[in-house]
């Protein structure tokens, strides 16, 4: 496993209306990450292994971590709204490359419908956003917590399903776990993890795009992943064997490769 | 002194799996056999039509939603038929879970309609509703609080203010506000709130001055509960009295005690309420999903429904039907009995609305009819004497809102 121990910083700070828990490390062009409806527990090996080549900035969504949640945001097209507020008072230069993860994809995919000129390459993992062709999102909200993990591998002894989900939480964990529900219910709710209008307006993404799927995604169907194709012009699929909805967790060296091998080429 | 009558009216079959429990959020709907359930259905408005005959104030109506425990899917149904078939006894809602209609207007409406039908007999109460019912009419949890407060402006703005107007709130918008019917009752219709042990609930409601009703809980964490209504009211500059505190618990009458023993067990039998002492709760995330009650809420409910030193619970947990028995929870013998248990409470809480809950869990028609004819003849008459005795004025006779005086208890 990499060592993630000094390579990173995090930080409290006052940005876009909120306060804002912010983990960032490496340097070069900067490359934002959107986690997924989960949030993220800490500077990841993926975030490590892309901070060898950029400037990774792992904003903590609204709501999610220890960001403040101010009551206006209500969708993830606010988020959407908010996340490109983020960008321009952070002083990331843009066009940005961007990766968002299940909910964070579906962030960046609303945002490039918008804005051609905010990324310059976006990476969608496993997103969320559209109604899936066959199968159904998982649902988290008539799943416990612990369940929600435990679907989201598909390989219950990889380590970082061990090391932060298959364990007893300690109560601090547990309460930012449903800190991190709390927050996800409020963007996600209804229509669940989906948008009724972005179907309609993939076809206006500009923005080179590829899709990374876990084979075994027990979250996001990956009939999902081919409306995407479908819809975005020149999108590229990158299918990951043997794992589920968390490829950044499960498989971080494959992860971080084939998003490298993409963002380089 | 205001006595009601209320029944969970439980689906009964005699071979409901134990590992189906409350059945909430577990069993499909293919096991609703509508023959059944037409029976069950007149079966529990027999019953009310002769609790009302036998002499109580109000029957108790509330609902649940995909929950075989509760078979009222929709309360406002069967409160327009008891508007109808009953003539005297009010009719009480508790209640309508405001936060999952997308449409109070029409709520509103349904209402305003039950109170003139019954010529002012309604009273519309009004509830936050657990995560279950959130998640069965796909309504946002986290937005539980805030719509019941809205839903609850809008509904009191509707009926006591001449239309049309428009209404654009956070979660609820209408540009023409003006339904044709508007209550019987003014300057509208009562509204209790019941409330099992959360302080944000018994807060709300003493700053509103309405009557809370507490629902089959410790007798203990019961007069906690009202005491904050006393503090809160006393905060809001006005004296509360026994007229805003209601208790509701099971009782079950018998000319022996053996027999009461033997019968009233079967309240605890059968597909039960998961709210009840003795069940087991059902699935956490389910009845509280994320953001449906407030962190602090959660801390304080926690707090107020810990075990005491033994190791007993207070809001309901596994306690057997004779634990329940022995702690008052509920109230099971003849009728001298019952009355002595029942003068205990009422010395002890000091509410003017009691609420018998009886005939549900397994009993059958037959053994509900008999307890409630000892009711009429026994229990209620002797419950009256002792409320004038102890000074424990009802919410017909003291008016919660103003502490004036209300002249007549009838309609």
């Amino acid at each position: 496993m990499t060592d993630t121990s000094a390579t990173f910083t995090e930080e409290t700070l006052d940005i876009a209306g909120i306060s804002l828990q912010l983990r960032r490390g490496g340097s070069g062009d900067p490359l934002l990450v959107l986690h997924g409806e989960l949030g993220v527990p800490d500077w990841l090996e993926a975030h490590e292994l892309l901070a060898q080549h950029y400037s990774v900035c792992v904003p903590s969504l609204p709501g999610f971590g220890t960001s403040s949640f101010p009551d206006w945001l209500m969708s993830v097209r606010d988020l959407s709204a908010w996340v490109n507020w983020f960008v321009r008072e952070c002083g990331l230069p843009t066009p940005l490359n961007v990766v968002g993860f299940s909910m964070g994809g579906w962030i960046a995919a609303e945002l490039a419908t918008t804005n051609h000129a905010l990324f310059s390459k976006m990476v969608l993992v496993g997103a969320a956003g559209l109604k899936p062709r066959e199968g159904e999102i998982w649902d988290y909200f008539l799943n416990s917590a612990k369940d929600a993990f435990q679907r989201s591998f598909h390989d219950h002894e990889s380590a970082q399903y061990l090391k932060y989900y298959g364990k007893d939480w300690t109560p601090d964990e547990a309460e930012q776990v449903e800190t991190n529900r709390e927050a996800a219910i409020r963007y996600l709710w209804r229509p669940y993890m989906h948008s009724v209008t972005l179907p309609d307006l993939l076809p206006a993404i500009a923005t080179p795009t590829l899709l990374v799927w876990g084979r075994q995604d027990g979250i996001v169907p990956i009939s999902s992943c081919e409306i995407y194709e479908d819809s975005v012009a020149n999108a590229q699929v990158a299918v990951i064997e043997d794992c589920g909805h968390m490829p950044e967790m499960e498989k971080p060296e494959e992860f971080a490769k084939t998003v490298l091998k993409f963002l380089k080429g | 002194m205001f006595i009601g009558h209320f029944t969970e009216e439980p689906w009964q079959v005699p071979d409901w799996p134990d590992e189906w429990g409350t059945g909430i959020h577990k069993v499909s709907n293919a096991e609703y056999d509508p023959y059944r359930a037409a029976n069950l259905y007149n079966r529990y408005l027999d019953e009310k039509i002769y609790a009302e005959e036998v002499g109580f104030d109000g029957l108790m109506v509330n609902e649940h939603h995909s929950a075989p425990f509760c078979m009222n899917g929709v309360a406002n149904v069967q409160a327009s038929i008891l508007a109808r078939i009953t003539t005297k006894v009010k009719i009480l809602l508790l209640g309508n879970i405001l936060p999952i209609h997308d449409d109070p207007l029409w709520l509103a409406e349904q209402l305003a309609m039950i109170d003139v039908i019954s010529r002012g007999r309604l009273i519309p109460g009004i509830v936050r509703g657990s995560g279950g019912e959130s998640i069965s009419h796909n309504i946002p949890p986290h937005y539980n609080r805030e719509r019941f407060e809205e839903a609850h402006d809008f509904l009191i703005k509707t009926w006591t203010t001449p239309g049309p107007f428009r209404w654009e709130g956070k979660h609820f918008h209408y540009r023409y506000v003006n339904p044709w019917a508007v209550p019987y009752h003014k300057p509208h219709p009562p509204i209790w709130v019941p409330g099992t042990s959360s302080r944000e609930t018994v807060e709300w409601c003493a700053r509103h001055r309405y009557p809370y009703v507490m629902l089959s809980t410790q007798l203990e964490l019961t007069r906690e509960m009202f005491k904050i209504y006393y503090e809160t009211a006393e905060e809001e500059g006005y004296q509360a009295g026994p007229q805003h505190m209601g208790y509701m618990f099971f009782v079950h009458v018998e000319e022996t005690k053996a027999k009461a023993m033997e019968v009233g067990r079967t309240l605890t039998q059968g597909v039960r309420s998961p709210f009840d002492p003795g069940v087991q709760r059902p699935i956490p995330w389910i009845m509280s999903p994320p953001g449906l009650n407030s962190r602090k809420a959660v801390a304080l409910r926690r707090q107020m429904t810990a075990p005491d030193a033994t190791g007993k619970t207070r809001a309901g947990a596994l306690a057997s039907f004779e634990d329940q028995v022995a702690t008052k929870g509920m109230i099971v013998g003849t009728p001298e009995q019952c009355v002595e248990d029942i003068r205990y409470i009422m010395d002890y809480l000091r509410p003017g609305i009691i609420i018998f809950r009886t005939g549900d869990g397994a009993m059958d028609h037959e053994s509900q009819m008999r307890t409630l004819k000892l009711m009429g003849e026994e229990v209620l008459p002797a419950m009256r004497d002792i409320a004038k005795e102890l000074g424990l004025p009802g919410p017909y006779e003291v008016d919660p809102a103003t502490n004036e005086p209300v002249e007549a208890l009838a309609s």
